[in-house]
């Protein structure tokens, strides 16, 4: 068994090739929140947040003082317990402090940091691997490639290089003047036979929404997500009833309660599952085993600049749920000009990706990477007198 | 489909205003002005020169990657620049990673040289196991070709300046600074040639104008040059340690 001894918060800023766009923000680097813990035998685990200020309230200073002060000071000095199979994610999930957050809708990117760092260090510790944990050893996932919002020439030329590495599933931010213009470009370039949905980031009123969607539709578009703003659920139901287009949640679905008020109105055909914005692994399963008994679809997403670590993350969950809808994220060094793991997991020709089979959650993070690329970095540990 | 076809035609061929934007933001960079104007620490120039190292010192079994590829138009040119990175051109030649080797002396980091070739390796590993992104071999030659010619076109424009530059701030002989020197002189006629090489090499295999402009712009999609030579020169982090009490 494993006593967690000490852990490092590194807050990162890893700079992006190029920025990314869309209706609710431009992003130039990743801003994720790494957690490593040390446990009593010196073995390590890495798990990772990403704070979405307009999805769970989190930023990355609440992270830093949320996890610090409350969180890591409920497992450290703690005895870890045993994982063997998938359903044990449920005790590390109860291992974790699990008092409501104060300011904040939810603390799932916290959860999420620690609790795959947990996961990281019990595997290890065990001697196996995520991979064997949910048997998905030697699987492979299929990505979908994301065009972001801005210019349209720059929009299509990002389409043109996912169509060159052999793409099929493609979806586009939306929610700007040029919609029409651009979906009807980007769905000339690949053709008939691609998958071509829409991402609004909740961008649209209902109006708005179903005037877009009836424009649009023409071009085979597969599913739209967050048409409308979180939370306006009463809405969802309506545009649900005025467009045969499937619709997909993301901002609106945090919580396991936001599934079950989702599934229960009937507002919804796809829940977007983040691993970051669930709360971590234990939570997201939940949510998608929700979805699978209320008859809901999943796509597994991504956090935009995530690293490695949710990346291998979100593939074992994609590798996991029976028959997701769309994967993506795994964009790593497309996207970041360095990621922190000394393993590939950046998806390759036709957005292919193998379930990572090393130890823990697959990976062997390059710390010399994370500390050039954080803006801060917190160390927390038990007093001497207490070890 | 609705409407009428939208896509821009971009012809292929850009390739030199691509490279010449890539050095400007080098030059303009804030890691090659503080480098350049001896504002840098004698560790970050360490780093920068380590940096250099690490990067080059695979280049002739990049060339022969690319001589393997190469169209018999191309073949000869790219043959004798493998040749000179093997330093077998001529009686006189130097072995390029010899003169890197001499670079590392001569800045007394002798003592990292095995480091430097142990990264240059795993670099080289992870350039050839990593998850292909392309249809064929004659467009995973293309884009190793775009990449290389990149590094001939910058060097043949930038070695100069940073040959003073170390030689003014760092304090390195001219012997130690070699390696910057003859790419200085040497690289203005393999860029060009290596330019003409990339066109040879599209219309050999055939590749698409879209396909070799999008695989350009994959290729180029990031500064390599500022993010291999100064990526870690600039960095200063100051770690906060806090200590918490236990779990109760």
């Amino acid at each position: 068994m494993s006593t967690l001894r000490t852990a490092t918060i590194y807050q990162l800023q890893i700079p992006f090739v190029e920025s990314f766009t869309h209706h609710t923000a431009q992003r130039r680097f990743c801003d994720s929140v790494v957690v490593k813990v040390v446990d009593d035998a010196g073995v390590e685990g890495f798990g990772e947040g990403v704070p979405r200020p307009y999805v769970t309230g989190e930023n990355p200073a609440f992270m830093i003082d949320h996890l610090a002060h409350t969180l890591l000071p409920s497992v450290l000095g703690r005895e870890l317990p045993l994982i063997q199979a998938p359903a044990d994610l449920a005790q590390l999930d109860e291992f974790v402090d699990p008092r409501p957050p104060v300011g904040v809708r939810s603390d799932n990117a916290c959860r999420s940091a620690l609790e795959l760092a947990m996961l990281d260090c019990c595997l290890r510790r065990q001697g196996t691997s995520a991979a064997a944990l949910f048997a998905v050893g030697g699987h492979t996932v299929i990505y979908s490639g994301i065009i972001s919002a801005g210019a349209l020439d720059t929009a299509l030329a990002h389409a043109r290089q996912m169509k060159l590495i052999g793409l099929q599933q493609i979806k586009i931010k939306v929610g700007y003047p040029d919609d029409v213009a651009r979906v009807r470009a980007i769905r000339e370039l690949f053709g008939p036979t691609a998958s071509i949905r829409l991402d609004a980031n909740g961008a649209w009123t209902l109006p708005d929404a179903v005037e877009m969607l009836g424009a649009l539709a023409a071009f085979d578009i597969a599913a739209v997500e967050q048409p409308l703003a979180a939370g306006a659920v009463d809405d969802l139901v309506r545009l649900r009833q005025a467009t045969p287009i499937v619709i997909v949640v993301d901002e609106s679905l945090v919580t396991v309660a936001d599934a079950d008020e989702l599934i229960e109105r009937g507002a919804v055909d796809v829940f977007n599952i983040r691993v970051s914005k669930c709360g971590g692994l234990w939570r997201a399963l939940e949510i998608a085993r929700r979805a699978e008994r209320g008859g809901v679809g999943v796509q597994i997403g991504a956090q935009v600049g995530e690293t490695a670590i949710l990346s291998a993350a979100g593939r074992l969950i994609a590798a996991s749920v029976s028959n997701p809808m769309f994967v993506e994220g795994s964009y790593g060094t497309l996207l970041l000009v360095e990621d922190i793991g000394a393993e590939e997991v950046r998806f390759g020709r036709r957005g292919r990706g193998r379930v990572l089979g090393g130890p823990g959650l697959g990976l062997s993070i390059r710390e010399d990477r994370l500390r050039k690329h954080s803006a801060d970095v917190v160390e927390v540990r038990l007093p001497v007198d207490a070890r | 489909m609705p409407g009428e076809a939208s896509v821009p035609h971009t012809r292929f061929m850009d390739t030199t205003s691509v490279y010449e934007a890539h050095v400007t933001a080098l030059t303009e960079s804030l890691g090659f002005r503080q480098f350049e104007s001896g504002r840098l620490t004698k560790d970050q120039y360490d780093r920068f020169i380590l940096n250099v190292g690490r990067t080059h010192t695979k280049s002739p079994q990049l060339l022969a990657f690319l001589f393997s590829m190469a169209p018999p138009a191309a073949a000869a040119s790219i043959r004798g620049n493998m040749l000179e990175e093997l330093g077998v051109a001529d009686e006189l030649g130097q072995a390029h990673p010899a003169l890197l080797e001499q670079l590392l002396h001569g800045a007394g980091l002798a003592h990292r040289s095995a480091d430097i070739r142990g990264l240059a390796e795993m670099d080289m590993r992870r350039l050839v196991t990593e998850s292909l992104l392309y249809e064929s071999l004659a467009q995973v030659g293309l884009a190793a070709m775009i990449e290389v010619t990149a590094f001939e076109y910058m060097l043949s424009r930038v070695a100069d300046r940073m040959a003073t530059a170390l030689a003014t701030h760092r304090g390195l002989s001219a012997h130690a600074i070699e390696w910057f020197t003859h790419h200085g002189s040497v690289d203005i006629g393999h860029a060009a040639t290596g330019v003409r090489n990339i066109e040879t090499y599209v219309e050999y295999y055939a590749i698409d104008d879209h396909d070799a402009t999008t695989i350009l712009e994959i290729a180029m999609r990031e500064n390599a040059f500022i993010k291999r030579y100064f990526a870690d020169v600039t960095t200063a982090l100051v770690a906060t340690t806090l200590v918490i009490e236990p779990a109760r």
